[in-house]
């Protein structure tokens, strides 16, 4: 583990943790209500109220994704390690890039979803928030709504399924660089610790 | 002169006599028009914010009694905006196509006391449909005041289509209750 401290420059910004571990603990929590909602035996209430809190969730993780790639795209982020190999730089940035897709794609493909369900029921974000259908969709004919709904279910599912995948390979990435590597890779993302200062008298 | 006078106090009082046979006027802000039904299994209840009613009745003969009640189906009302945004929609009320319900009916049966029960047609969504309603009435001068409640199967006009013609979410069981108070009119 590097023991010199790490600069304010080394590490991101208050506002890009702030989106990330927002977002961890959104996708985290989405990610466990859509697992739950297709596959555990949920009396027919909670399940309907788990996809209205699945529909809020997936907008806000929208929202927020929107805005955190705005900031991304204006803010640039600390360097990686400088000896990291460049394959695995490359391989970083990628699977950087597919979350951010994934952040925002997936809430797009479940507000599709919502959009053709054949039950046309009405989004209303945490039962206060109208949040419209996307008309060209709901507009369908229910034959066509019915013929479609499966396949962006399996696009939504499957999409899951690899965010899952990549969450997973991102966090063991950090423990490693963590623990194994033992460079600033994961504190560049963690708050930086207070400089102690000078107590202005010894009792404070 | 003298002669006529019981002949016109006879005329006077059999232009008297079908006001008996009043025409009453539903109060709205006295009246309600509520439904209870059940999502995934718990009970909800609402009420139709618009409708208007007359009822023709005389107490000497129920059996020519009718009554109407014109009702927004565009106005239904249970506090959830979820469920308020869907009903007016093509699987359930369907109010851009369908914007009135209405409930007509002749004859009144009396039940014994203030109980009594009518025969009517219920139309929602253009199917018309028998309904038998049983109520009570009370008649306090010009006041009218009846309470009544039927049992319906949401399915019997079509209401919930498609995926939603099933029972799986939404019972088919609707219990729709009035108590409404009515004015004579003058």
């Amino acid at each position: 583990m590097s023991a010199k401290a790490i600069t304010p420059a080394e590490r991101y910004t208050a506002v890009a943790q702030a989106f990330h571990w927002l977002l961890a603990l959104a996708l985290i929590g989405i990610v466990i209500m859509g697992l739950a909602m297709a596959h555990a035996p949920l009396t027919p209430a909670t399940k309907f109220k788990l996809y209205q809190l699945h529909k809020s969730v997936g907008i806000t993780i929208l929202a927020l994704a929107v805005l955190r790639l705005l900031w991304r795209l204006t803010h640039r982020p600390p360097p990686l390690p400088a000896d990291m190999p460049a394959l695995e730089k490359a391989g970083a940035h990628g699977a950087h890039v597919v979350l951010y897709g994934l952040m925002i794609g997936l809430p797009l493909v479940g507000w599709a979803l919502v959009s053709i369900s054949p039950f046309n029921l009405p989004t209303v974000l945490y039962g206060i928030l109208p949040w419209p259908h996307i008309s060209a969709l709901s507009s369908l004919p229910r034959a066509t709504k019915a013929a479609w709904e499966p396949t962006v279910a399996f696009v939504h599912a499957y999409g899951a399924y690899l965010l899952i995948a990549l969450v997973g390979v991102h966090v063991l990435a950090a423990l490693r660089h963590h623990f194994i590597i033992g460079d600033d890779t994961l504190r560049r993302m963690l708050p930086g610790r207070r400089r102690p200062i000078m107590p202005r008298n010894p009792a404070e | 002169m003298m002669r006529l006078l019981p002949l016109a106090a006879a005329l006077v009082l059999a232009a008297a006599a079908p006001a008996t046979a009043a025409t009453w006027t539903v109060d709205p802000a006295k009246s309600t028009l509520g439904f209870a039904g059940t999502q995934t299994g718990e009970g909800f209840t609402g009420r139709f914010k618009t409708w208007t009613g007359t009822i023709d009745y005389d107490p000497a003969k129920p059996e020519a009694a009718h009554v109407s009640i014109s009702i927004d189906t565009g106005s239904a009302a249970t506090g959830d905006p979820q469920r308020d945004e869907a009903m007016p929609g093509e699987d359930w009320f369907d109010a851009s196509k369908s914007p009135k319900a209405t409930f007509e009916a002749t004859g009144f049966t009396p039940k014994g006391g203030d109980q009594f029960e009518t025969a009517g047609t219920l139309t929602i969504r253009g199917a018309a449909k028998p309904v038998t309603l049983p109520f009570t009435l009370k008649l306090d001068g010009d006041t009218a005041h009846a309470t009544g409640k039927a049992t319906l199967t949401r399915t019997t006009w079509g209401v919930g289509q498609g995926d939603w013609a099933s029972d799986q979410y939404v019972g088919f069981g609707v219990d729709v209750t009035l108590d409404l108070t009515a004015k004579r009119q003058p």
